[in-house]
Formats: structure tokens, sequence, C-alpha cells
């Protein structure tokens, strides 16, 4: 009789456990009711320039607004949390993604947004940088991993963006000038916000992904907060001269049209 | 009679079923086994956040190997290891400065590693603000490790251990610095110091007591080094000026190079106490040999600058008999646990 008991109770417990199971399982695969929005993709072209002629790395000599000639050797940027102003005045925040737009890389200066809601949009806005978050959150990996050299080791955090060349006007032997503009602290945060508007209004939807071809002019680096090579030839920390950098660059993109 | 044989034969089948589902869920996937941190008692929540980057056993041995894989240097001849060693708490025995590749010399001493997942921030002067990157610093910079990250990573590829390693711990062959620093990151959170004679005394354990000269020296140490050096950590991980005399030949200004704050200027990260008589020589640059230099330090050679700590502007007066006993207290902090741990021990590259 013990025995009975025994037995008969564990099998009442495992007949009741799977016709519970399979009651939540005929739950769990009703469909789903919710209809997601539409997702599609655009992207991005950047073209880097060096005032009105596109920029091209080592050959050419230019000139800054103090008459200093240099030539660029290395011309490389984060851009960052995008995001998206609707017909109506909405904003959508894009899924986070990072790239590393290099000059010497062309299929790194075509950049593909995803995951863009079908609609009709005005605006877009990005981050020259990492954000601070992604500073502070340990290793990385893709545009942001280690071995790119856009993080410094010595004092925790991304170069924002990097421009490097040589000028006479540097007084070192080499000549050689270093730009490493970064910082994501409070009282040396480099990071700027860009909103570019679109010249006509750009139509996302399932077979169209139009391209938005951007411009970036490196000489805006120079000014309107003058920087010469007399006064600065290396930035290798976050500090003054980083902040006046970036406050510059920041006005270096605009939109040249949209092939849609 | 027949009846109660069905019931047995019932019986054991159902025990079969409910051992079968035991070793099914322990088995499942057959990826990476997770592995349990012991986390002292009394010890504040870990600074580190695990969600992350999950301990693993395989993820903690590839850890290990890299640790002390002196191939991880630009010539094959420095590991992390080789300045971290385990017998001086993974300080660098008798060494006041660190060196590295082709003879290269720094400008600051090895700091040990232990409880490092309770800490905020690294280096001497705070400079590196996560563990899984701290790494980076002493394999890229050319007085260390000197090494390319990203040649150094194709070359880890090309290796047919590295690549089954790396498979055991993240799935897939794939080497990446975020695996890579990660997977030293695992190592070195399981280099924990709790279990001193310091510490059984705290506990309670059965039979430990301090002797009357460790009880007096831990009197001492209470009175005139825990405001900065707290338990149980022995540091209270900020930044101070202890009135070391600064040496114009390492022209170190300290943690003023992070902050740009002249606030900072001649700052340094407390140092633990624990294993401290084995992990000489002392101070961010080495300078002290022998802990009663130390005593002597405190006691009449701090130099008060603006920036001195006012804990310290007036010294720490030590009489000899306080000298001494507080360094048969220093005695209880060393971690024989640690320093002799077989799971953290140097292993063979070949």
């Amino acid at each position: 009789m013990i025995l009975r008991i025994f037995v008969f109770y564990p099998c009442w417990f495992l007949m009741l456990n799977c016709w519970c199971a399979s009651l939540t399982n005929s739950y769990r695969s009703e469909p789903i009711t919710q209809i997601p929005a539409e997702i599609s993709s655009l992207q991005l072209s950047i073209t880097h320039m060096m005032h009105n002629q596109p920029l091209i790395l080592k050959t050419v000599e230019y000139r800054n607004p103090s008459g200093e000639s240099f030539t660029i050797t290395r011309f490389r940027y984060f851009l960052s949390n995008f995001s998206l102003e609707t017909a109506a005045g909405k904003m959508i925040t894009l899924p986070a993604a990072y790239f590393l737009v290099d000059e010497a890389n062309d299929t790194t200066k075509l950049i593909k947004l995803n995951s863009v809601p079908t609609g009709t949009y005005k605006s877009i806005r990005f981050l020259i940088g990492v954000d601070s978050i992604r500073n502070v959150s340990g290793a990385q990996s893709g545009a942001l991993a280690a071995e790119t050299g856009m993080f410094w080791t010595w004092n925790s955090g991304y170069i924002m963006a990097k421009m490097e060349g040589f000028a006479p006007a540097v007084a070192s032997p080499t000549h050689e000038f270093l730009f490493h503009v970064g910082g994501y602290k409070t009282s040396d945060n480099v990071l700027k916000y860009v909103s570019l508007s679109f010249p006509q209004p750009v139509v996302v939807s399932r077979d169209k992904q139009p391209q938005i071809n951007i411009l970036a002019d490196a000489g805006k680096w120079f000014a309107p907060d003058t920087i010469s090579f007399k006064n600065v030839a290396v930035i290798m920390a976050p500090g003054v001269n980083a902040r006046k950098v970036a406050a510059n660059y920041q006005e270096m993109f605009t939109v040249k049209n949209i092939a849609n | 009679m027949k009846h109660k044989a069905i019931y047995i034969a019932g019986a054991f089948c159902l025990l079969l079923m409910l051992v079968h589902a035991q070793t099914k869920k322990s088995r499942r996937g057959g990826g990476p086994e997770p592995f349990i941190l012991q986390l002292p008692p009394g010890f504040p929540k870990p600074v580190y956040d695990f969600s992350n980057n999950r301990l693993t056993k395989q993820g903690i041995a590839l850890g290990r190997f890299m640790f002390y894989d002196f191939r991880l240097s630009r010539d094959s001849t420095v590991s992390c290891g080789f300045c971290h060693q385990q017998f001086a708490a993974f300080g660098h025995f008798d060494h006041p400065l660190a060196h590295g590749v082709g003879g290269q010399q720094g400008t600051r001493s090895v700091p040990v590693l232990f409880n490092m997942i309770w800490q905020k921030a690294f280096m001497w002067d705070g400079g590196v603000n996560n563990l899984e990157i701290q790494p980076l610093t002493p394999l890229t910079d050319h007085n260390e490790m000197a090494v390319d990250l990203k040649e150094l990573l194709q070359k880890m590829q090309r290796d047919p251990k590295y690549r089954s390693m790396f498979k055991a711990a993240f799935g897939s062959e794939a080497i990446t610095s975020e695996r890579m620093f990660k997977a030293i990151t695992q190592f070195v959170a399981t280099m924990i110091s709790a279990n001193s004679k310091y510490d059984s005394v705290m506990r309670k354990a059965p039979g430990v007591i301090f002797s009357e000269e460790e009880q007096a020296g831990y009197t001492i140490f209470q009175q005139k080094c825990a405001a900065c050096h707290k338990e149980p950590l022995f540091t209270d991980l900020s930044y101070r000026s202890n009135g070391l005399p600064y040496l114009p030949a390492l022209n170190d200004v300290g943690r003023m190079k992070i902050t740009n704050s002249t606030a900072d200027y001649l700052h340094f990260k407390v140092p633990s106490l624990r294993n401290i008589l084995k992990s000489s020589p002392y101070m961010h640059d080495g300078r002290y040999f022998d802990i009663y230099q130390v005593f002597d330090f405190y006691d009449h050679g701090v130099q008060v600058t603006p920036g001195t700590d006012p804990l310290v502007r007036n010294g720490i007066p030590l009489s000899a008999v306080e000298k001494r006993q507080l360094y048969i207290f220093l005695n209880t902090l060393t971690d024989y646990t640690l320093i002799k741990s077989t799971a953290l021990s140097e292993v063979l590259i070949n």
C-alpha cells in the first residue's frame, strides 16, 4: 500500500505538470498581435574636403588661416548616436552604432544606418566622437576595439578625432603635428552633436534607401578659434586645445545633396 | 504480488527520469562552464561589473595562459607575470622601477595585483578607468611589453592553441582584443587576498588570535594608518600626496597628469597594505626597500608642499617600540593562500 502511494503521487504530479506545460505552450504559440513598424535603411556618403577641393593625403600642400603651409597624413574620427527628425518634427533615435571614418579607407566613408523606420525625414543628428558611457565601459569591439589606435592607454578614453601631418611652422625636428582630440569628462568634454537639415525631404521606404551625400571640410579645424602650428603642434591629451579644435570642427559637416 | 512488481518497476522508472532531467540541466549547451567566485565575507560589493563578462573556467584558464605568455611582448621576453610575481603578491620583487623589453625602464614601481575587482581606477594615478582595459597599457607601452596590438592579435590568431582556447572560452576561434582583455580580467578577478592571519582573527576563526605584539601593532595601525589604509581593503582608494619628496630625475607629477588640476600635484593612489611585507620595494617609485624606511619617512621625512595631505603634514610619530609592533602586525596581513595558490601560479608556455 505504501509503495502504491509512493508511486502514484509523483505520477499525478508529473501528469499535472505536463498538462500545465501544454496549456502555457499553447498560449505562447499564439501570434503576436503588435505589428512592427516597417524598417528600412539609409546611407551616408562622406567626402572629405579641404576648403573647396577634395582632401588628398600626403601629397598636396594646404594653407591654414594663419598662412602656414602643411600636408595631412592622417584624418579620422568617430561618428555615433544617430537620430533622425521626421517631417512632423519627431526625433527618432536609431539603435546604437559606432563608425570610425578614415580618409585612408574608402569603405569607412560609406555609413549604412540600419533599422530606420520608413517615413519622411527632414534632418539628421549625430555625435562626433564616442559617448561618455562607452569611454568607461571596458573592452569594446568593432570600430571601438582598442587596436584601432583611437584609445588612450595612459588616461582612458577615446580619441574622438585625429588629424596628423607635417608643417614647416612646427618647431620640432620632424615638423610633425599631431592633433589627437579627446576628453569625455565634464571639464574636458569635446563631444559635439551635429544637426544637419536636408535640402529636401528624405523619404525612406521599403524599396527606397536614399543616400545622403555629406561633405566634411578638414579646413574648419583651424578656425574660427585660430589654431596655428606655431602655437599648437601637439595635442595628445584632453584639455583646452582639444576643446578649441573640437569647437571648430563641429562646423565641418554640410549636406551636399540627397540621392533618392 | 504481481502488482507490487509493477509498482517497483514504476518507481525505478521515475527515479531514472528524475536523474536524467538533472544531468540534462547541468550539461545544457556544452559551452564554457560557469565559475562561481567566492567573495570574502565583510568585503564591500565589487566595483567591477561582471554582467558583461561572466566568469567561466575556460575564460579564466585562457586569461591565466595569456598572463604568463611572454610571447605577448614585442620580443617574446616579457609576460605580465614577469613583473607581477605571485610570490611578491603579484608585485615585482626587488625592483624599484618597472622594466620591460629591450632594457627599457619606466618611472614607477610595479603595483601589486590582488582585490582588483574592488578598485575604482587603475595605475598609481588612476588614469585607467576600467579593469578590462588595464592590460592595454602594459601591452603597448614602449617601456613594458611594447607590442602593436593589431599585430599581436594576428600573431595569436595564427596559433592553433590560442584558437582552441578562445573557442573553449568564447564559443568561436575569433581572437579579438575585447575577448583577450575580458579573459585576462577574468583571471585577475580571481586574485583575491582575504585569507591572512588578520582575516582569520577578524572572522573569529577558532583558535586564531593576535599575539600581544600583533594586537599592539593593530592598535597603532588603527590610530595612525587606518584613515587612509582603510580596512578591509587596507586602502580607501583615494589619491593623496603623502609628503614624499619630489624626485627631479623622474619628474612624476602624479594624478595631475590625469586631471589637469594642480590640486592633484604629487597625488598618488593609496596602496593596500595587504601582503605589504612580501611586496617591497615601497612607494610609487619604489624608493624604499625596507618597511622600516617607510616608518622613518612618516616619522620624520615628510616634506610639506601645498598639496600635502593634512593627515601627514606633521608626520606620523612612531617610537622604536611602535615601529616593531607595527611591523609585527603588518606580518599578519601576508596572505599565503594568495601567494601559494596553485590556481594562480605560472603555467608552462611552450
